[in-house]
């Protein structure tokens, strides 16, 4: 090894502790994106159609929407590690899980329970858009932060997949609150929050894993 | 595969503080990491500083390797990792002439002694252009290091390390020019 390069390393040598794996780095997210989940419903309301829905349609459905959130997340931590980053196939196959489980689970809704939109049109969008993104904030900030911990080769592939995760996780508890089953509603305003936030990550993680700002 | 097992420990030691075991890591993983370099920057020392970047950068990222897993591929991940910013960097921002005739060389009293100015720019058309670019940015220019490595998005390390490299391989030169 050069001299120079010897010395440069030693300057700031120490043990170091390995990084966990992406699940358990995952889990210390989980705690915040529970509150996520559970913010709307609680300070809100349960939306009004929930006894024709049943448990399942309401509450079985956001978990389902919730855990395909999670897995987006630790998706994430893995492709921030690496040598361990996914293929390209396996990238489209993540971008496509947000939009086909918020369209299945839209689409079963209205089918169970079909209730549009009378008036506001977009003052609702725009509520339901405003506030779905706006609780995905603090989770896209806490994994990006733990993302930028490994060394993240392509941060804003796991920025995305890191906001994509985030935005389902907290849009599956503004689908609690939200009143309206409308496709054209959900497809738009709810779909446009959870893209939104994988955009916010990617930007984030890119922001926080520049040289000079990594997070060690 | 036992050489794959070696190198595991290897990271491991070195990750639990043994520093000298980055010496065997280096001897193992430099040519591979230069050979998988050379294709992509087309010139030998410009593989040179991109492999000693990748080292220290494995070496700031060495809490990330997971000694389950293969070192190989994290080492070249972090390899592919080191030229496509560098790549990136060169692409946006031109960061020292490669025009050296054009540089208005501040040579002192007691240095024209040593070699004459044309020589020196002569001399500096010669080397790398990366150690070139540190070279001029840090000792004609007078950029810190720090800023050096905020400008071109390298480490201060790097920009130190280019720079030394840079000012041995002109001394070397003029060294060369003086004894003809």
């Amino acid at each position: 090894m050069p001299a120079a390069l010897r010395a440069q390393l030693a300057e700031d040598f120490a043990p170091v502790r390995t990084l966990a794996s992406p699940w358990r780095r995952a889990l210390l997210v989980l705690p915040l994106a529970l509150v996520a989940l559970l913010a709307a419903p609680v300070y809100f309301d349960v939306r009004p159609g929930h006894a024709r829905l049943g448990w399942l349609g309401v509450w079985g459905l956001s978990l389902a929407q919730f855990a395909i959130g999670f897995l987006m997340v630790v998706a994430a931590m893995r492709e921030s590690v690496p040598g361990r980053s996914w293929s390209r196939r396996a990238i489209a196959a993540w971008s496509a899980v947000p939009i086909a489980a918020v369209t299945a689970i839209t689409l079963w809704s209205w089918y169970a329970s079909p209730i549009g939109i009378r008036a506001g049109w977009w003052t609702l969008a725009g509520m339901c858009f405003a506030g779905s993104a706006a609780t995905a904030l603090p989770v896209v900030a806490l994994s990006a932060i733990l993302s930028a911990r490994a060394y993240p080769t392509r941060p804003a592939i796991a920025g995305a997949l890191l906001g994509a995760g985030s935005g389902l996780c907290a849009d599956a508890g503004w689908r609690v609150f939200c009143h309206f089953s409308e496709p054209a509603h959900v497809l738009s305003a709810h779909l446009a929050a959870v893209l939104c936030s994988a955009a916010i990550g990617a930007l984030a993680a890119v922001c926080v894993s520049r040289p000079g700002t990594r997070v060690r | 595969m036992a050489d794959d097992q070696r190198l595991r420990d290897l990271m491991r030691e070195y990750q639990s503080g043994r520093f000298d075991a980055f010496d065997d890591i280096y001897a193992s993983l430099a040519p591979t990491l230069r050979r998988y370099l050379l294709p992509q920057a087309r010139d030998a020392v410009k593989a040179d500083d991109l492999v000693q970047e990748t080292f220290l950068q494995i070496h700031r990222a060495r809490h990330t390797f997971d000694p389950a897993y293969p070192l190989l591929p994290w080492a070249v991940a972090i390899a592919r990792h080191v030229w496509l910013m560098d790549r990136r960097n060169q692409s946006r921002r031109p960061w020292a002439p490669d025009d050296v005739t054009e540089i208005e060389l501040p040579v002192r009293a007691e240095a024209a002694v040593l070699a004459e100015r044309d020589a020196v720019r002569r001399a500096l058309g010669q080397i790398a252009p990366a150690r070139r670019a540190a070279v001029i940015q840090h000792h004609v220019l007078g950029f810190s290091f720090r800023e050096i490595a905020s400008r071109t998005r390298i480490a201060e390390t790097a920009a130190k390390l280019r720079s030394s490299r840079g000012i041995a391989e002109l001394r070397a030169i003029l060294k060369g020019q003086g004894s003809k």
